[in-house]
């Protein structure tokens, strides 16, 4: 639906805007909040071609939807720059939140109304021409695949049903930036691949995408940059690639522990090629360490007397292991 | 997702945008979702019909004239000062005057309230016995209209007698009296109307059930404020392009509509079904405009505090009751004490009830309840203004 108003042409002005580092879509600089003594956003800044997707990936509370409070004018920054597709958003706001689509985290949508009905509310409130709103209606529920259940209130709704619609709310007026904030928590796999599909379709048809998510694969699957922020700040930025490259020749090794899983878990941290070490589950551990699938015997050793290793697994290093490495934690604690 | 439908090459890159419409995309929305709430229109709609119509009937039914108070009358005599009296009494425009065989009779008749009051004309006596229960506004009623009706046959009486004794005969007296009679007749109906104190019946009761209900069910119903706060819509409107202020001014024009809503069906429901002349349009339309504004200032501030949708309809009657009691909501003001009365004025309610009750009687328009309209109007503004601020910052704090 989109691919409407970012047509074949848009495409060739995509590539040009990309090389020629011409307009973004979407670009902060310099961004920081703080309330009172706590610093929830510190000087966090990057940007986002047309036709990119670009995924924010940070523990909670690491600033994630202060700073998209921010860039999509709910929040006033105390230092920084918002533009959306060149407009500064504090000169011009009506004109920048024009051009976004934003999809709040928790489900914001009257459960009493119908799908369609909620839609409409949408429409208007985005200004969509009184002629367009119907059929704009019908395209857009369509697009999410509940164009047979658009008539029910939504209150009557699977919890993924209730994410599309809240999705799709956003994609009526045709923005040229979409930004997801955690679009599929609580969703059945069902909903969540329709969701991961519709999105990625939809940056193929040249939207802007910023996505934050729990879910590191998601991430992977969807974004091809990523930011990991931690207690306010950016620590790291670029392609997979680029991200994975920095925890080096580092593996993930997964090991299941029986015993006195504590004191084994001191005894791992302290083996030499360990860098990092989190508790995953009452008897699971996850560690980074360099060239991990020569380690496992020491690993095994060390925590012999109090408790025995049950299973162990090895993992190329991925997005998740760059995360843990960065942040010391784990994405889904 | 299901597969996109394939993108037609020939739209335009840049889409048609249409003028933002916030107000109307918030009011439309929220009256839909008003339309959906059954408790919340079940106490707008039936519950108010139902308190006018038992405490009215309490209240000895009716409006001054549409319908008349049955009065029980026990005369044995024939002689002209009886039959005088009963005469006066039958025609009385809002007595039912039935004859009755005898006291006893007469007495359970009114005990029973099958009768508002009974009369005994004793024959020969200058005097007439009024039987009544106490504290019964029908009774109270009545004994105003016998009243009446026994000081216009003493007036005939009193002119009778100064005629005869200015030297007329008995005839030519009774021709002066007649005559005089008829000149006063023609000026009674305003004497008799021009009567001091509130109404009773539906009178009283519909203007006092529309403060009522119009500010209970607007705090009440406010409760989809609250809502639209928790489940954080109000935010996500602010990410449209949209300013702050038309976000602010679509609650609040809702709010508006629905209680003026209330107060203008209650006006035409009661007006056609039970008869009750609100007075002149425009001064109405004003005053209830002005408790309205102070009606929607108190549903904002709800929806502006409260952290639990379930918590208006537990928060607003309690309130509304408190504030309908103290201006006469609940049951006549006279029977309050002066304290109350005087406590009443520091709330809309009690200004509205002036006002309405005033322009009730014939004649009056908005010169006569500028005072209360201004006093309304100021409340409107204090209220409002407060909760436009604590809504204000609220919307903005969640962010």
């Amino acid at each position: 639906m989109s691919a409407a108003t970012h047509a074949p042409e848009a495409t060739g002005t995509r590539t040009d805007a990309e090389t020629a580092g011409a307009v973004p879509a979407l670009a902060c600089a310099g961004l920081s909040k703080r309330y009172g003594d706590v610093v929830a956003v510190d000087d966090v800044g990057f940007s986002v071609a047309p036709g990119q997707a670009y995924g924010l990936l940070g523990p909670n509370g690491a600033g994630k939807t202060t700073t998209i409070s921010m860039l999509v004018g709910l929040v006033r920054p105390d230092t920084g720059t918002v533009r959306v597709g060149g407009t500064d958003l504090a000169a011009d706001p009506i004109t920048a939140k024009a051009r976004i689509g934003y999809v709040p985290q928790e489900i914001a949508l009257y459960p009493e109304l119908t799908g369609r009905e909620n839609l409409r509310f949408f429409g208007r409130l985005y200004g969509l021409p009184r002629r367009e709103l119907t059929g704009r209606i019908a395209e857009v529920l369509g697009l999410v695949g509940l164009a047979d259940r658009a008539d029910a209130k939504l209150g009557t709704y699977s919890g993924g049903m209730k994410r599309r619609i809240n999705i799709g709310a956003a994609l009526l007026h045709r923005p040229e930036v979409l930004i997801l904030d955690e679009p599929t928590v609580g969703v059945d796999p069902h909903s969540r691949k329709a969701i991961l599909d519709g999105v990625e379709r939809l940056v193929a048809d040249g939207m802007a995408l910023l996505y934050t998510s729990h879910y590191m694969e998601e991430i992977e699957r969807v974004c091809d940059r990523a930011a990991i922020i931690d207690h306010g700040r950016i620590i790291a930025d670029g392609t997979h690639q680029e991200l994975i490259s920095l925890v080096g020749a580092a593996d993930t090794v997964e090991l299941v522990l029986d015993g006195e899983v504590d004191a084994a878990f001191a005894r791992l941290r302290a083996v030499e090629g360990v860098i990092e070490a989190v508790r995953t589950g009452p008897s699971s551990v996850r560690l980074i360490a360099e060239g991990g699938r020569y380690l496992l015997p020491a690993l095994i050793t060390a925590v012999e007397g109090g408790a025995t290793v049950t299973a162990t697994q090895v993992v190329e290093p991925d997005l998740e292991a760059t995360f843990l490495h960065l942040t010391g934690s784990s994405l889904r604690d | 997702m299901t597969p996109s439908p394939p993108s037609s090459p020939a739209s335009s890159p840049v889409p048609p945008r249409g003028r933002p419409r916030p107000v109307l995309a918030l009011v439309a929305a929220n009256l839909r979702r008003l339309s959906r709430d059954r408790v919340g229109l079940f106490f707008m709609v039936i519950m108010p019909f139902v308190s006018i119509v038992f405490i009215g009937m309490a209240l000895g039914g009716g409006t001054s004239g549409s319908s008349r108070l049955p009065l029980g009358v026990v005369a044995a005599g024939t002689d002209p000062v009886s039959a005088a009296v009963v005469d006066e009494l039958e025609r009385r425009p809002d007595l039912t005057v039935t004859r009755m065989g005898g006291e006893a009779e007469l007495r359970s008749g009114v005990r029973e309230g099958s009768l508002a009051a009974g009369v005994v004309v004793t024959p020969g006596s200058s005097r007439v016995r009024l039987i009544m229960t106490q504290m019964n506004g029908s009774g109270m009623a009545a004994r105003s209209a016998v009243d009446a009706a026994v000081n216009r046959v003493a007036a005939v009486l009193e002119a009778t007698r100064a005629a005869t004794a200015a030297g007329a005969s008995p005839t030519r007296a009774a021709e002066l009296v007649r005559r005089a009679q008829a000149e006063s007749g023609r000026v009674a109906v305003t004497a008799t109307t021009a009567a001091t104190g509130d109404p009773r019946g539906f009178a009283y009761t519909a203007p006092a059930n529309l403060l009522l209900f119009t500010f209970i069910n607007s705090m009440a119903v406010a409760s989809a404020l609250v809502e639209s706060r928790r489940i954080g819509i109000l935010q996500r409107a602010l990410t449209a392009p949209v300013r702050r202020r038309s976000v602010l001014l679509g609650e609040v024009l809702t709010r508006f509509l629905v209680a003026a809503a209330q107060a203008a069906l209650i006006i035409v429901i009661s007006a056609v079904a039970f008869g009750v002349t609100w007075g002149d349009p425009a001064a109405v339309a004003a005053v209830v405009a002005a408790f309205s504004l102070v009606a929607t200032g108190a549903a904002v501030l709800v929806g502006a505090l409260l952290r639990s949708p379930d918590q208006a309809p537990a928060i607003g009657p309690p309130i509304g009751v408190v504030l309908g009691m103290l201006g006469g909501c609940l049951w006549p003001r006279e029977s309050s004490g002066a304290i109350i009365n005087a406590a009443g004025h520091l709330f809309p309610h009690a200004w509205g009830m002036d006002a309405l009750l005033a322009l009730e009687r014939p004649g009056a328009g908005v010169a006569a309840v500028l005072p209360q309209l201004a006093v309304l109007t100021g409340m409107a503004v204090l209220v409002l203004g407060g909760a436009l601020v604590v809504f204000g910052r609220t919307t903005r704090a969640a962010s």
